[in-house]
């Protein structure tokens, strides 16, 4: 356990710890560009050199270990000149792009020449010109071997972590240059961290490409939906200026720190499946009868709905069925527990996933497309193919008389039963979800639900993680999320539930589900609890 | 019989010049203040005929350059604004306020002697609507009166803001009355009548032989003080506390279209009448110096007749410019100094006018004793 | 410490609190003012004199102000030497508008060197305050405000709007539109 000073601030850390991380810890800030504590150590920036005492030339932070008795100085003259110098080294090639520069606003050499740098340009010569600027190298990713500083991450990220080795620096010197090995192409399943891993502008994100300007956004904290992993997420949304990006509100997704989840990085399914939070939204809540489609609003709709509903609760309750979807939160699931099961006493309340399971990798990706089948299974709603096959043949048969869907498109799901005519013939249909598909196109009854960027709640990964989902937008139309529509069915239906908000229902869960005691919105936090 | 034709014809006469020198006013006082502030003025209201009546707008053009019709336009848009009663205020007394102060601003003029007597086919004409005895009480009679419609107006709106104003306008209106009921006083004393074409008759006198006995020649203290109390009579700056339309509004603040036309022309017959008065007391009425019915005579001997019309025509001049110029010097005065605040406006009501009208009072009642006839 | 000083008012003399001098002296000014500028008139309207000004006033749309050279007006943008536009969409004076009425969408233009474009670039004249930031705020001097152009009204809101085409061409006098 070596102990040192930096800054004449004393700390001992681990054997093996870098200077850099010694000082992260004590919150002195080394400016660097090619050290990534995901990656391993290049050291060929330069721009984390310090001065170690008895040493005879500046060193690495991110490369030099702690050794103890070691006296480090990252505020002198030397340090602060030598950035500059790096800097001005770095930039010796850089365009003065920023303008059309989608990085510009988080660009780390825009930070740290207002930090660090702050000189005069001493550069007479033309700068060395690298081969075509914009140059799309995969699906996702965007070239621009001008403003490349050399740090070789990608290089470093294409090689350790998704271990597919597109990337290379080719050429020498003033003329060496990044680039793709020839005949290939950047399409791994991770190919979104490398815009994210670039410190500079040299790779951009094609599908954020001059959608707006990085400052426009606004951040929200939340976990990806997109498999059982739940990926620490930020929702970068664009609510003040619509003008921009063709309608759409969340601009981008960008993976969140969480260590024990999905450390800096995240899947491009998932990163890039946010589209449909701004397209093919249901707005209102709607009746449809014979074919013909009439929206409504919120009180005609719940209570035409409840009037054939509560009818049907009275006579014939096992003629009901209720289809749960893994993708609602816990405190939905909870609530529509007990409003179905325990409060009317309906027995077919069953839980039905919404995607077909997928790929699976060892890095992030999970092949239940689910974000809280967990949860779900701590609930006690597990889900069985045979018993929905089994729901929809008694429907066939004339054994059911309702069906409540959802958000899952069963018609898609299910081709062989033939849910289409099924969802006309039933005494009554109905499908609260956020997005269009063929089962809402067939449903009697359709309530607009929002998508979990406009909600609050939690989530429970494969793991057994609670982890929180938080309201990054408004709802687009008329849309309540799954639990105030629930709340409103109890309301009318003459139950006095007394929950004000997500914070509370989740306080409810965690004493009446065991593997939830104890738990509280405030000991989940950012990052998340096991259970 | 013939004797109500003529009284008609020269009431007629008399509110057809008085509506029209108002009018004329607004477009004067347009014109005036654009001169004194080295401006140009009001001069966008055209009148203009399709190009086959040429030689009609050649004979337009002068009146387009100066403006002159803008008080036509002026009364088109007063006549078409919307007539806006305050929902919750009095809508007959809303009504009814504008018509008395225009009312008894107008009935004034029935007093003024505007010329002496003519002779028209065997009838001998006083060219005076009403030959009053008390013409004098009778103009401040009415005059007192029209503070009735300012504060019914006030009143009437039911708006905080009017009914302020209304009160201002009364209370300045009541205090100036007295200063300017006793600066008349030494005129009446002097010349013995309250009958103003006596009273302009006794002007035609000279004293030392040569210099016209006009009112303002023995009553300068009393002049003076007539003329600033007479323009706090009509709401004027710099006495305009009442109305003061740039920020303080006053008692017309929920008036529009031609119920506000009516104060803003009221303020203007006030103005005139304020003219024609001083006109009359202390200017010599239609007096011209050295004019007698026979023609001129001046002191020196010399000797030119005129035909009688002439003289009367001259006589009538005469009355109109001195109206005129007294307009102007109005005016003139309006547009160069600043607003009193209240307190000062009453102050100087209270404190200055009426003890120095007192005193004038007194001194002229002292020399007529001392001085004999 | 705060350090007060004490200014007295000008007491007035026995002249001045007659008050009736004062008052003449001021229409004796106002007075000048007016002859002088009523002989003038009156001799220009005979055509003599004419160079010694009667009024100050300017009338308006016949005659114009001289503008001072930085005098801040209608927008323009400026075009590259092929007439397209300089602006290259960085959102710079949309980000700068105090007033939030710049509205560009970006797009991709077809020279990578150059790589990006305004798709639409509209200002809305009834929210803009003349501040002039975005002028200054313009890295590529694609913004001016120098068309000279103030005389700007609509009797709608949404023809306050001006789009990529006037902004570009400002000898596109918009038409007012006859009635709302």
């Amino acid at each position: 356990m070596p102990t040192l000073k930096i800054d004449e601030k004393e700390i001992t850390v681990e054997k093996g710890t870098t200077i850099i991380r010694a000082a992260e810890k004590l919150g002195i800030s080394i400016p660097y560009y090619c050290w990534h504590p995901g990656l391993s150590i290049a050291g060929n920036c330069r721009m984390c050199l310090v001065e170690v005492e008895k040493m005879p030339k500046p060193q690495i932070s991110c490369h030099i270990q702690c050794q103890d008795g070691m006296v480090v100085h990252t505020q002198t003259e030397t340090v602060k000149k030598l950035r500059q110098h790096v800097l001005e080294f770095l930039l010796v090639n850089h365009p003065l792009d920023c303008p059309v520069c989608d990085q510009a606003g988080e660009c780390w050499l825009q930070d740290y020449y207002m930090k660090h740098g702050l000189y005069e340009s001493r550069l007479d010569e033309n700068k060395v010109k690298k081969s075509a600027k914009a140059v799309p190298i995969g699906p996702t990713i965007m070239l621009d071997s001008e403003r490349c500083i050399l740090c070789s991450r990608c290089v470093r990220f294409s090689d350790e972590i998704t271990k597919t080795g597109e990337f290379g620096i080719f050429n020498r010197g003033d003329h060496s240059e990044i680039g793709i090995y020839p005949d290939r192409e950047l399409n791994n399943k991770y190919s979104g961290n490398e815009a994210d891993i670039c410190p500079v502008g040299a790779l951009t994100d094609r599908d954020f490409r001059f959608k707006c300007r990085v400052w426009y956004l606004k951040k929200t904290d939340s976990v990806c939906p997109g498999c059982a992993r739940g990926c620490n997420i930020t929702i970068e949304a664009n609510l003040e200026r619509p003008q921009h990006g063709s309608g759409e509100r969340v601009m981008r997704l960008k993976p969140r720190f969480n260590d024990d989840v999905n450390d800096w990085w995240m899947c491009d399914a998932g990163r890039y499946g946010y589209k449909f939070i701004d397209h093919d939204r249901i707005m209102e809540p709607a009746y449809r009868k014979d074919g013909q489609l009439k929206t409504l609003d919120w009180n005609e709709a719940v209570a035409g709905f409840l009037t054939i509903f509560r009818a049907m609760t009275a006579q014939s309750k096992e003629k009901i069925a209720v289809l749960l979807s893994p993708q609602m939160t816990n405190e939905e699931l909870y609530l529509a527990k007990r409003l179905f099961v325990a409060e009317l006493g309906i027995k077919k309340v069953l839980l039905v996933g919404t995607n077909p399971d997928g790929d699976q990798d060892e890095l992030l990706i999970r092949s239940d497309k689910h974000p809280n089948r967990k949860g779900a299974e701590y609930l006690g709603l597990i889900e069985e193919k045979s018993s929905v096959i089994k729901v929809l043949n008694e429907a066939e048969k004339g054994d059911l008389k309702a069906l409540l869907v959802f958000g899952q498109d069963l018609v898609s799901l299910y081709p062989d039963q033939k849910v289409d005519h099924l969802l006309q013939q039933l005494s009554l249909s109905a499908f609260i979800g956020s997005n269009h598909n063929f089962t809402s196109e067939q449903a009697q009854w359709i309530f607009p639900a929002a998508t979990y960027a406009e909600k609050d709640g939690t989530c429970t990964n494969f793991e057994g993680r609670v982890q929180r989902i938080q309201k990054a937008l408004p709802p687009l139309g008329e849309p309540k999320p799954e639990s105030e529509i629930l709340m409103l069915l109890a309301e009318r239906l003459g139950f006095h539930w007394p929950y004000q908000s997500q914070e509370e229902i989740f306080n409810e869960l965690s004493r009446s589900a065991p593997q939830f005691k104890g738990l509280t919105y405030q000991k989940i936090g950012k990052e998340g609890i096991k259970v | 019989m013939t004797h109500l034709v003529i009284q008609a014809v020269l009431a007629a006469t008399v509110l057809f010049f008085v509506f029209n020198l108002a009018a004329l006013h607004t477009w004067m006082e347009r014109k005036q203040s654009a001169l004194m502030q080295d401006r140009i003025g009001a001069n966008r209201a055209w009148i203009v005929f399709p190009r086959w009546l040429a030689p009609l707008n050649w004979l337009l053009r002068s009146f387009n350059v100066l403006g002159l019709f803008h008080p036509i336009a002026d009364a088109i848009k007063m006549f078409t604004k919307e007539d806006y009663i305050p929902p919750k205020g009095d809508k007959f007394l809303h009504t009814l306020a504008p018509c008395l102060s225009l009312f008894f601003a107008l009935v004034g003029f029935a007093a003024i002697p505007f010329g002496n007597t003519i002779e028209v086919g065997g009838h001998v004409i006083n060219l005076q609507v009403a030959n009053i005895n008390v013409a004098l009480l009778y103009i401040f009679a009415v005059a007192s009166m029209g503070v009735y419609g300012v504060v019914l107006a006030g009143f009437s709106s039911n708006n905080n803001y009017a009914v302020l104003g209304g009160l201002r306008a009364s209370s300045q209106m009541l205090s100036y009355e007295i200063a300017i009921g006793l600066t008349v006083m030494g005129i009446v004393m002097i010349y013995g009548s309250l009958n103003l074409q006596e009273l302009v008759r006794a002007q035609g006198h000279y004293l030392f032989g040569w210099l016209p006995l006009w009112g303002f020649v023995v009553q300068p203290i009393g002049f003076l003080l007539f003329i600033a109390a007479g323009i706090a009579e009509t709401k004027r700056i710099p006495y305009d506390a009442p109305e003061g339309e740039s920020e303080i509004i006053g008692y017309f603040v929920e008036y529009s279209g031609m119920k506000f036309g009516m104060f803003y022309f009221t303020d203007y017959l006030e103005t005139i009448m304020i003219a024609s008065l001083a006109t009359t007391l202390f200017f010599g009425g239609w007096q011209v110096p050295y004019l007698t019915q026979a023609g001129f005579q001046f002191p020196w001997g010399a000797a030119f007749a005129l035909a009688p019309l002439t003289v009367s025509i001259l006589q009538i001049l005469s009355f109109v410019m001195k109206v005129l110029f007294f307009c102007w010097l109005f005016m003139a005065i309006r547009w160069t100094l600043p607003r009193f605040r209240y307190d000062q406006l009453l102050k100087l009501g209270w404190h200055y006018m009426f003890p120095l009208a007192l005193a004038n009072v007194f001194i002229t009642a002292l020399i007529l004793l001392m001085v004999p006839k | 410490m705060i350090r007060t000083k004490t200014v007295k008012r000008p007491e007035l003399n026995l002249w001045e609190k007659l008050y009736f001098p004062e008052v003449f002296r001021g229409v004796l000014l106002t007075s000048k003012h007016f002859f002088k500028n009523l002989t003038l008139h009156a001799f220009h309207a005979i055509g003599l004199f004419r160079k010694i000004a009667a009024a100050v006033t300017i009338q308006y749309p016949e005659q114009l102000w001289k503008l001072p050279g930085r005098s801040r007006t209608r927008h323009r943008l400026t075009k590259r030497e092929d007439g397209s536009p300089r602006c290259v969409a960085c959102m710079m004076c949309e980000t700068v508008c105090p007033a939030r009425c710049i509205y560009i969408v970006a797009e991709e233009h077809p020279d990578p060197n150059i790589e990006k474009r305004p798709k639409s670039f509209d200002i809305d004249l009834g929210k803009c305050v003349y501040c002039g930031f975005c002028v200054e705020a313009c890295p590529e001097d694609a913004i001016r405000m120098d068309t000279k152009i103030l005389d700007i009204a609509a009797y709608s809101r949404e023809e306050m709007k001006l789009d990529m085409n006037e902004l570009l061409n400002p000898t596109i006098a918009k038409a007012i539109s006859a009635k709302p």
